[in-house]
């Protein structure tokens, strides 16, 4: 099993015909992704593989049945293309571009909530689920790393994602599911909200997240386990912990304001729920060895 | 990026928000003039981007034309990368309250906080009284509504007379907030004078890196950067971060930058600058290195897994940039991911040798910066 995408998820690209749309196109189905359609205003009839193309949502979905759109499109037209995907009716969005407005990610985030929609990004990688299907991204062909196995795996990443899955692979282990939440201030779902179907995966013995300096994602999860909503292990590795206060450390959201957000808060808080928490990626595979091993006492 | 005091309050003026009398100067010599404008007493105030002006001596009281003089000169010898100066004039305050409108990523909604306790340093009263912070959540596709801004200003203990102008005021701010893509916008102190009205003592305006597209009438300038290389990278659009450590940092994604910069500090070395090589930049690799040789670096250390960002790319620009520009710094690198065997070819080729962990490199750096390793 996985979360949010398997192979049978009909998949939709929107800007399915740009470079990268095409190039990532090609390679999700290579892997064995389900993409039944995508649109680009103005191209429709054209094919990108076998995959048809339409001028709008509303008519791919006329022709073919979708359960998940993946949005190929650039920061200043995501709110738009959300919008589109959204008022035809799809649940499960993946939003990849980096540098959306805040503003947008604000309208879009409560958009997608009065749709009751899952968002996922932006700024992400997008999410793979491991040896079935990806909607995004991901060098898959990289064996040490895009490996199925039981730990679902969370990130406000892309870079460090593979850094640290690398190492739960090298501990023996590999992914049922990487969803990646994305590094902006304004997530469109939040590690907490997909907490709960990591919770329900059969598939999915254990949880890796991988946090950063700034906003309140990491307190939110270790809320959620002290309340008892996520009982399985969970291993959490977070960057900039030694980040100075007031610097945007790459990711826009990666920023200690007011005083919040400091990764020193974040570790208590995690620890304090009875979370597990690798001071560097090295030790994330032998502290997942440990927790998996407690748990099972 | 940050707005000056200065700009913030001529925006705030454009949205009909009172801010006081003022003038800004360049030089000391343009003083007696300013002060004949904004009279006296006034308020000598540095505008630098840096929080807490208060605290470090660059806001100062000045009852008369010779007093001004003198703290004008103490606040040119405090501030550093200064351009301007502004010549206030001092208002009769019968009150002091905190407003600011901020994102709040859980709601999707603007969030307007309030505060009786006002002119002091907010991010105290959030420790030490957070119950004394009210909190109003503006759904952004509806706008502020009449009764939140009146809810607001109650709670605030605002006096009835003063209710009608200080909803007006917040619907100015929420327009200041909404007009130009803001990601904060903050008056602390707003004042109330003993006259009755709300006044701006201070702005402050930071707009959304990500709409500045939507705003041409912000552009940066070299004013919002503290050296000549932080103005050059950004105009490059190459995030670029400055320290005063031994080792640079020149690696690919955020994430994976701030566990590089947490392992050298852990290790008890230090960062002499961050640059991003990831994204857009993966194929800047000479204009980065120009960058980094700016900067005071005893070893540069190069750390990339990535996918779209080609690890065959980076190399050879890294070689290319090396042969260019020849830097007397030695260099590190874990170039990984995409094109991962073409890239560690490269490198061999050009005599450096490329290490497949991240910890190794990092260690391997600090040995070469002639640093310990303590764990």
């Amino acid at each position: 099993m996985s979360i949010i995408l398997n192979e049978k998820t009909r998949v939709l690209v929107q800007g399915i015909t740009g470079r990268e749309g095409s190039f990532w196109t090609k390679h999700m189905i290579d892997y064995g992704t389900n993409v039944v359609a995508g649109v680009t205003p103005g191209k429709e009839g054209r094919t990108i593989g076998e995959v048809p193309v339409f001028h709008t949502v509303k008519r791919a979905m006329a022709h073919v049945e979708v359960d998940a759109s993946l949005l190929f499109v650039p920061p200043r037209f995501a709110k738009a293309a959300l919008k589109e995907a959204l008022d035809a009716g799809i649940k499960k969005v993946v939003i990849l571009c980096d540098g959306i407005p805040l503003h947008d990610a604000l309208q879009m985030r409560s958009a997608a909530r009065l749709a009751g929609a899952m968002v996922i990004g932006g700024n992400t990688s997008g999410i793979i689920s491991m040896g079935k299907a990806m909607m995004g991204f991901f060098p898959y062909w990289l064996d040490r790393v895009y490996k199925p196995g039981k730990i679902g795996i969370m990130t406000r990443s892309g870079s460090l994602t593979n850094e640290v899955t690398a190492e739960v692979v090298k501990a023996g282990f590999g992914a049922s599911s990487l969803i990646g939440i994305g590094g902006d201030p304004v997530p469109l779902t939040r590690f907490a909200e997909v907490l709960p179907l990591f919770q329900s995966d059969p598939a999915t013995d254990a949880v890796v997240i991988i946090g950063e300096l700034g906003g309140t994602m990491e307190e939110e999860v270790a809320e959620a386990m002290k309340k008892g909503l996520f009982t399985k292990p969970l291993v959490a590795y977070l960057g900039g912990r030694t980040a100075p206060k007031g610097k945007k450390m790459g990711h826009a959201g990666a920023i200690i304001t007011a005083g919040k957000g400091t990764v020193e808060d974040k570790i208590a808080a995690l620890s304090g729920a009875g979370a597990y928490v690798a001071k560097k990626p090295s030790m994330v595979g032998e502290l997942l060895k440990s927790a998996l091993a407690k748990h099972q006492i | 990026m940050k707005l000056f005091e200065y700009q913030a309050k001529e925006i705030f003026e454009g949205s009909d928000i009172r801010v006081p009398k003022r003038t800004l100067i360049k030089e000391i010599s343009e003083l007696n003039e300013a002060i004949r404008q904004v009279g006296v007493p006034c308020v000598i105030k540095a505008q630098v981007l840096q929080g807490g002006r208060g605290k470090a001596g660059l806001i100062q009281f000045a009852e008369g034309l010779e007093e001004a003089k003198k703290k004008t000169y103490e606040v040119i010898s405090r501030a550093k990368n200064m351009y301007y100066l502004m010549v206030e004039e001092a208002i009769n305050i019968d009150k002091e309250f905190y407003i600011s409108i901020t994102a709040d990523p859980i709601s999707g909604c603007a969030m307007i906080m309030a505060s009786a306790e006002g002119g002091v340093d907010i991010e105290e009263i959030a420790k030490t009284m957070p119950e004394k912070i009210i909190k109003t959540y503006v759904n952004l596709s509806e706008g502020l509504l009449p009764h939140q801004a009146h809810n607001l200003l109650y709670e605030l203990g605002i006096d009835e007379s003063m209710i009608s102008q200080g909803t007006q005021l917040l619907f100015n701010l929420y327009d200041v907030y909404c007009k130009n893509d803001a990601e904060l916008v903050e008056i602390n102190p707003l004042m109330l004078t003993k006259e009755g009205s709300f006044v701006a003592g201070d702005g402050k305006i930071s707009i959304d890196d990500n709409a500045l597209y939507r705003h041409p009438q912000f552009s940066l300038t070299r004013e919002h950067f503290e050296s000549d290389v932080q103005y050059e990278a950004a105009v490059e659009g190459i995030p670029y971060l400055q320290f005063d450590g031994d080792i640079g940092l020149m690696c690919a994604g955020a994430g994976l930058t701030n566990t590089v910069f947490d392992l050298v500090n852990d290790y008890r070395s230090s960062v002499a600058c961050y640059l991003e090589f990831g994204g857009p930049n993966y194929h800047k690799a000479v204009k980065a290195m120009k960058l980094i040789m700016q900067s005071e670096l005893k070893v540069l250390l190069v750390v990339t897994f990535g996918t779209i960002a080609r690890a065959d790319v980076m190399a050879q620009g890294l070689v290319d940039a090396m042969k260019e520009l020849k830097p007397d710094f030695p260099i590190v690198t874990a170039i990984r991911g995409t094109g991962e065997e073409k890239a560690h070819e490269i490198l061999r080729g050009f005599g450096l040798e490329p290490l497949a962990d991240m910890e190794e490199a990092v260690k391997k750096a600090i040995e070469l910066a002639g640093g310990a390793l303590v764990e």
